[in-house]
């Protein structure tokens, strides 16, 4: 099971990133989230992607795409890094009610395959 | 009370004539006295208001997983009415302002040159503006991105229409426009100061049991008046927006994109520099504007020129798009060139006046002046509660940090749920909706 995005569903609202970090260690931030915004602003490029255990799930506005190790990041700028140092999306298995960021997201946008 | 659930429990008093920072305690009683954003930076600009205060504030819910808990208030004196100004920012900046550290930021007398101040990480410089003034709100945005190394750096900036103190300048919200219709880009621009530019990495705690119930209230807000609507069009299809205008940005919308966790998205983004559908990050580098103010887009359109290429020029030059439109109308003017001169030139005439909703809008202006008019008059997509009811419930949004345009959207935002989060977040049990309701009753009768 993995989670997956249908990016051109997000609309960068970022309330996936700061569930994640409350998740991973119960405060309001963006730093320690598993899934992360990443934004290219005059162009009105964002997506998301996602920390799994071995890769990287890219959720890019052409579509999703899945970076293993040592393949290099596209579509993502600069603001889309630190994602490497970020621990793993565990799928929040010890929450009652599911992922977080499922739950917190308005739009429909995350799921999980394989489910 | 438990403050660290909500605030970071830190004022910044940047005083721009002697070019110092200094941070002060928020203290409880302040909380208790304004809760936040409008109403405690009230109390902070009466106790500085012989130094000429701009005031930024955080709400108390902002950053926190309440619905819609976007955005920061600023507060000074605007040179459109004369009177205090109570204007929201949102899209990121809300946020990135409150996780910098710092939740009220009041910024006193004026620098003897250009500055632009930085905040991050709980640390605050007044930093040399000279490589940016002068230049327009994109390519200054571009530059202090690049000079502090991070894309995500969140801008409250102004344009030449600013530096020039032209009482038509809008404080711009990165690249693009914002709800300031008071002229609060002159004030920027009086004090020399070119931006404020923020980067939050820090954390707030959150209260056992508040992330659920703000999940039951979303899921409430999306299930709700504005299920099955998007986008800027939706709204100003509701409102009685002008057909042409609104079939003329339907051929470019690219995307709906929403501010920090809003469940409604009604910043659109327009290209029509490349195709609309073109979704990859190929094309062309600038291919088009960000949208939140229909009013604005349809004033544009009004006066003949190409609405979304003049509401670029607005942000590009920092200038309100309602008023800039209704100066260019006067000119006779439909030419997008003509623009640029206003930000040499733009006197705003008073409040800008919406193209629709007229009676409302005088009917709210009669009650006060002090909030935005970038939010709708009457509520689209819900029983409208009258001009009273907008004015209480946009104060609320005001001190609590609630998107206004979503507080507008979303009836199920009501004063007592809002009060139950807040009682929730901050450990106030004794705190009620008649205490909200009053505290948000007071800032428009001192603001007015």
């Amino acid at each position: 099971m993995a989670l997956k995005v249908q990016p051109l569903q997000c609309t960068g609202c970022r309330i996936c990133e700061f569930a994640c970090n409350y998740h991973h260690d119960t405060t309001i931030s963006p730093i320690g989230s598993s899934i992360m915004f990443y934004f290219e602003e005059k162009k009105n490029y964002y997506g998301l992607m996602v920390k799994r255990d071995k890769s990287l799930l890219l959720g890019r506005p052409e579509g999703e795409k899945v970076l293993l190790p040592g393949e290099q990041i596209e579509g993502a700028g600069a603001s889309a890094k630190p994602i490497l140092l970020r621990v793993a999306c565990d799928l929040c298995k010890d929450e009652d009610n599911g992922p977080v960021c499922i739950q917190a997201c308005p739009y429909g946008v995350l799921s999980v395959e394989g489910a | 009370m438990e403050t660290m659930n909500t605030y970071n429990g830190t004022i910044l008093v940047v005083d721009l004539d002697a070019q110092t920072c200094t941070t002060e305690e928020l203290s409880t009683d302040l909380i208790e006295q304004g809760l936040g954003g409008a109403g405690i930076n009230l109390l902070l600009y009466e106790q500085y208001k012989d130094r000429n205060p701009l005031v930024l504030g955080s709400g108390l819910l902002t950053a926190t997983f309440a619905p819609a808990a976007c955005c920061g208030v600023m507060t000074a004196k605007s040179p459109v009415t004369g009177q205090i100004a109570h204007v929201p920012f949102g899209w990121q900046t809300g946020v990135e302002m409150k996780l910098t550290g710092f939740d009220f930021v009041v910024i006193l007398g004026t620098s003897p040159k250009p500055v632009r101040l930085w905040l991050h990480d709980g640390l605050s410089d007044i930093n040399d503006a000279a490589d940016i003034w002068g230049k327009d709100v994109w390519a200054s945005v571009d530059k202090i991105r690049e000079a502090y190394g991070d894309e995500m750096v969140q801008t409250l900036i102004i344009g030449p229409a600013g530096e020039n103190k032209q009482s038509l300048a809008q404080v711009c919200e990165n690249y693009w426009g914002s709800k300031d219709k008071a002229g609060l880009g002159a004030v920027f621009g009086a004090k020399n100061l070119k931006a404020v530019a923020m980067r939050g990495l820090g954390s707030l705690e959150v209260a056992e049991g508040f992330f659920q119930k703000c999940m039951e209230l979303k899921n409430e807000i999306v299930g709700g008046s504005i299920k099955g609507k998007a986008g800027l069009y939706d709204i100003g299809a509701a409102l009685g927006i002008d057909a042409t205008a609104l079939e003329k940005m339907k051929t470019m919308i690219h995307r709906n994109n929403a501010a920090y966790n809003c469940p409604y998205p009604y910043y659109t983004f327009l290209k029509y520099n490349e195709p609309p559908a073109a979704m990859d990050m190929k094309g062309h580098a600038e291919p088009g504007c960000l949208v939140s103010d229909i009013a604005g887009f349809a004033a544009l359109a009004a006066t003949g020129s190409d609405p979304a290429r003049a509401f670029e020029r607005c942000c590009r030059f920092g200038l309100e798009p309602l008023g800039t439109a209704a100066a260019l109308k006067k000119q006779g003017a439909g030419d997008v060139a003509q623009i640029d001169k206003l930000a040499g030139t733009g006197t705003a005439e008073g409040i800008p006046v919406w193209p629709v909703c007229v009676d409302q809008q005088q009917a709210i202006m009669a009650i006060t002046k002090a909030l935005s008019f970038a939010v709708p008059p009457r509520a689209p997509f819900s029983q409208d509660g009258g001009a009273q009811t907008w004015v209480a419930r946009q104060a609320v949004a005001y001190l609590l940090g609630i998107d206004p345009v979503i507080m507008l959207l979303a009836p199920e935002l009501t004063e007592e749920k809002l009060a139950a989060l807040v009682a929730l977040a901050a450990d106030w049990d004794d705190f009620s909706a008649d205490t909200l309701k009053k505290i948000a009753n007071a800032v428009i009768t001192k603001s007015t």
